[in-house]
């Protein structure tokens, strides 16, 4: 039986000696990597309104709803938006913008809110970290303003404002965006889904079904 | 339902195992159905995706230089992972690794875990061993509770209930969530299994999973998924163990822009699947507060260690190369008698063997090349394919069983027959005699004794022509001068 | 233009009508052709099954045979992809430095017959007629091992008289794989009953390949089922004209 400490020195030389023929550059594992071929596109070459205009088709393509604020008009936008849902009670992150808590509706402020608390909300209002038009997906860093993960897992409904600004076309404009890594990330791209009965594609299993889109022009 | 026994050692070889299979419609009706669909899903994607050739090739090289250096990325890995509040530890076998899972569930106290769909945990065989020390072991991804609910066994690895229709999954539910109303209508049977888990990822504590990518930069663990199940899982529970490959590990980050583009459209030919998750070691206040990792070896080193093999670990398990395999397409996962099945399966099972099991399943290809025409990290699985079928022969030239072996006397006899031009000759001369006993009038074989029996079953072949093709150009050679 | 001809072991012995036709071909296309009488076999049998060091010692063989010819033609796409994809890692796994130089003098000159019409004479008409319905099966090894891309079509195309049908799915193997079909015959049976599906419902007269092995397959089951279609080498259409139209037909 192995101890931690053998198992794991047992791996390394293992693994050490598979490689040792390997030709190395020189010992510099920082040099063989920045050797690596990148021949992909990196940049795109949209417009900022192209970008823009790719973004809600793609968002659209996922049923999400998107609708053009600006900053202005924000509150006002996001009221009509929690109006038409129907809906009351929404758990926000402790960093969001209190001018975004607009009057008439029930906010449940993320200070370490229970489970059993976020379960009572109907929907979560959140800010994000950027968005990739490609192919429609929301970055969240769960930074103050997008918070905890389980605020926008366990709610049905999900309020997400995005400003053009944090748009980029690419998915590697995403990465040379942000250089320093954050120690949480999820990327959304559509509601959940499953085709893992006979291939039909059903759309939310878990996680929130219905994603709104306040697309910000700043 | 189906019987398939997915484990390598108990597994009849493919020949046999493709049997029942071959003479089940609906399992192979559902198959085709389903590798069509993720293909033309794929194709599209991959039409519009003007760079895809050179994604391919910096996915390739990104993989082909991790594992040149695996050493120190996984070093790199473990120290970062260990400053941002995770827990590393190293299994060199299943067997390890399981122990390793056990002691930490123990440690928990945890008498349940809920789990995210891995591959990793198949190939171990976790759940069993769990189950048998009195850990209950929930599936928490659709596909996976269908089989674990059923007691049936995975056929793919990215759709792996895809053998199983609709009115099968409903009959399995209603019998075991106690629903007596439930339709077959799929988008019924999720809402089923939707509820029937969020009791489940509100009140257990601890979690399972593997996972798709380790960033040796960061010390950081990325998911993709589509259901959400996972999301549930790795942000609920107060514990959460990851159950991950050696090979996963990527150098940076910014790796991810290549890998993510070329898994969602080879998995399931869309352009992101719907969540992916990072995360990095422990997060006060969100996610689990304890984080262990188990990095698992069995037998990957030893893939490593040979150079035209060591390919084999580009893999980041899209399934890509079974949905375009025309073998596949036939069969489903279930005849290859392992947790991995298809043109990957094919290769890294028998090396996970050691060459000691599957050693059929080098040789279940007809060669196509439609795999290594689709694997997005270029896995050249065909060669792959040929080294270790030259590997088994070199296992059967020792072995006294040979003598035989039909096959096996039939090729070095053959080999001597082509040594000269003269023997070559004179064995199509007594070939074309001798099968003339079996030659119709019209010049047809209808029938051959022993292993040409293995033709004559569903093919006729033409009669050896009187004349064979140097023949005719010795006499014309001769006539014209 | 001098070229010289490996006929392969399997067409020497069982399509020699497909060596005929191609040197009908290549010398109405003014080639002047040699045949070496000792030729025998690439080894492809031999490499797929695993038996490499049998496979190397044909190889060998082979390329000695062919120090001194100019252009190697082979109306076998399988034969052709097993030289280049395969001899390399051989010889680099068996061979020494001057053998692996022996190979990488011999392999420049190795050319598939659609490839040398096309790539070497520059020619796509080549003068055939061939009145009927065809349609093509793209081989494995010529479709993935060898990239022969439009070669095949460009040929086709240009003989009077062709009335050409795509097949669907042409790109899906037709299950033969070689001694694929022997180790595991129930598996190649049902890839092949798939494959003819699809050739049928072509209603052509005649599946054309730049492979007998997989026509040889594919035939075989037409043959038994009594189908109403026939395979045919791509040579055969290529050699046949008014005056001279294939053997078969003669």
């Amino acid at each position: 039986m192995n101890t931690p400490v053998l198992s794991r020195q047992r791996i390394l030389n293992r693994v050490r000696s598979a490689t040792a023929t390997v030709a190395k550059h020189g010992g510099q594992l920082a040099e063989a990597y920045a050797a690596l071929p990148r021949p992909y596109i990196r940049k795109g070459q949209m417009s900022a309104e192209g970008r823009l205009e790719l973004l809600i088709e793609r968002l659209r393509e996922y049923d999400a709803e998107v609708v053009e604020s600006t900053m202005d008009a924000l509150p006002v936008t996001i009221e009509a938006q929690l109006a038409a849902s129907g809906k009351h009670r929404f758990v926000v992150p402790s960093g969001l913008d209190p001018e975004w808590l607009v009057g008439g509706f029930d906010w449940k402020i993320d200070y370490n809110l229970t489970t059993a608390e976020i379960e009572l909300a109907e929907g979560v209002v959140t800010a994000a970290s950027c968005a990739i038009a490609d192919s429609g997906t929301i970055v969240l860093h769960h930074s103050p303003g997008e918070g905890r993960r389980v605020i926008t897992l366990l709610p049905d409904w999900h309020l997400c404002i995005l400003r053009a600004s944090q748009v980029v076309e690419t998915l590697p404009e995403y990465f040379d965006r942000f250089r320093a890594v954050p120690a949480l990330i999820t990327w959304v791209s559509g509601p959940s889904a499953t085709a893992d009965i006979e291939m039909t594609r059903i759309k939310g299993v878990h996680g929130p079904r219905f994603l709104h889109v306040i697309l910000v022009r700043d | 339902m189906t019987t398939a026994i997915l484990d390598p050692k108990l597994a009849p070889p493919f020949r046999e195992a493709v049997l029942p299979v071959l003479r089940n419609p609906m399992l192979r009706k559902n198959v085709a159905h389903a590798t069509e669909v993720i293909q033309n899903k794929r194709a599209r994607l991959v039409a519009e995706k003007r760079d895809w050739q050179q994604l391919r090739e910096a996915a390739s090289a990104i993989r082909a230089h991790v594992l040149e250096n695996l050493g120190a990325y996984l070093e790199q890995f473990e120290a970062r992972c260990t400053a941002a509040g995770g827990v590393v530890h190293w299994a060199s076998t299943a067997d390890e690794a399981r122990q390793i899972i056990l002691d930490l569930l123990r440690e928990e106290h945890a008498t349940e875990a809920i789990k995210i769909k891995t591959m990793t945990s198949a190939e171990i065989e976790l759940n069993p061993y769990l189950e048998a020390a009195g850990v209950r072991v929930h599936e928490t991804d659709l596909a996976e509770i269908i089989l674990q609910l059923g007691k049936e066994e995975p056929s793919h690895i990215v759709v792996p209930a895809l053998h199983i229709n609709r009115s099968q999954v409903r009959e399995i539910f209603s019998r075991t969530m106690g629903l007596k109303d439930l339709s077959d209508d799929p988008k019924e049977l999720t809402g089923a299994a939707r509820h029937y888990l969020r009791e489940k990822f509100l009140n257990i504590p601890t979690a399972i999973s593997g996972a798709n990518f380790l960033i040796a930069e960061t010390g950081s663990v990325a998911v993709v998924e589509s259901e959400g199940n996972g999301r549930m899982c790795l942000t609920l529970p107060q514990a959460m163990i990851s159950v991950v490959g050696i090979e996963k590990v990527l150098p940076r980050f910014q790796d991810l822009e290549v890998m993510l583009q070329v898994l969602a459209r080879s998995a399931t030919g869309e352009r992101m699947n719907p969540y992916t998750s990072l995360w990095t070691g422990v997060t006060p206040g969100d996610g689990p507060q304890r984080f262990h990792v188990v990095l698992l070896d069995n037998e990957r080193s030893s893939i490593l260690a040979r150079p035209k093999e060591r390919q084999t670990l580009k893999c980041i398990r899209c399934a890509a190369c079974m949905n375009h395999c025309p073998v596949y397409r036939q069969t489903g996962g279930h005849a290859y008698g392992s947790c991995y099945p298809g043109p990957i399966g094919a290769i890294l099972t028998p090396q996970l063997m050691r060459m000691h099991y599957a050693e059929s399943l080098p040789f279940a290809s007809s060669l196509c090349g439609a795999c290594y025409e689709v694997c997005p990290v270029k896995i050249d699985i065909p060669a792959v394919l040929l080294d270790l079928r030259a590997d088994v022969v070199n296992i059967e030239r020792k072995q006294a069983k040979r003598a035989f072996d039909l096959m096996y006397i039939g090729l070095r006899v053959a080999n001597t027959l082509f040594a000269r031009a003269w023997i070559f000759h004179a064995t199509q001369r007594i070939g074309r005699i001798g099968l003339r006993l079996f030659t119709g009038k019209d010049g047809w074989i209808k029938r051959l004794p022993s292993i040409g029996g293995r033709w004559t079953e569903n093919r006729d072949l033409r009669g050896l022509p009187n004349q064979t093709f140097h023949e005719w150009w010795e006499a014309r050679a001769k006539e014209n001068q | 233009m001098r070229a010289s001809l490996f006929i392969t072991c399997y067409n020497d012995t069982l399509f020699p009508e497909t060596g005929r036709a191609t040197t009908r071909l290549l010398e109405r296309l003014g080639v002047e052709l040699e045949f070496l009488q000792g030729q025998t076999c690439c080894g492809q049998m031999h490499a797929n099954s695993g038996f490499r060091a049998e496979a190397f010692s044909q190889a060998k063989r082979l390329i000695r045979l062919y120090e001194d010819a100019e252009n190697l033609v082979i109306p076998g796409s399988s034969c052709v992809a097993m030289m280049r994809d395969q001899y390399p890692g051989i010889f680099e796994e068996l061979g020494n430095e001057s053998q692996r130089r022996e190979l990488a003098a011999f392999l420049p000159k190795v050319y598939e017959l659609s490839e040398f019409l096309v790539d070497k004479l520059h020619v796509e008409d080549v003068g055939a007629y061939f009145p009927h319905r065809v349609t093509y099966h793209a081989s494995c090894h010529g479709l993935r091992g060898l990239h022969l891309g439009e070669r095949p079509f460009k040929l086709l195309s240009k003989v009077r008289g062709l009335e050409y049908v795509p097949v669907e799915n042409m790109e899906r193997c037709c299950g033969f794989g070689g001694t694929f079909s022997v180790k595991n015959p129930e598996i190649s049976q049902a890839m092949l009953t798939v494959k003819l599906h699809d050739v049928l419902s072509t209603r052509a007269e005649f599946c054309t390949a730049l492979d007998n092995s997989c026509l040889m397959h594919l035939g075989g089951a037409m043959h038994r089922q009594y189908a109403a279609m026939r395979t045919i080498h791509m040579a055969e259409i290529l050699a046949s004209t008014e005056s001279s139209p294939m053997e078969a037909l003669a």
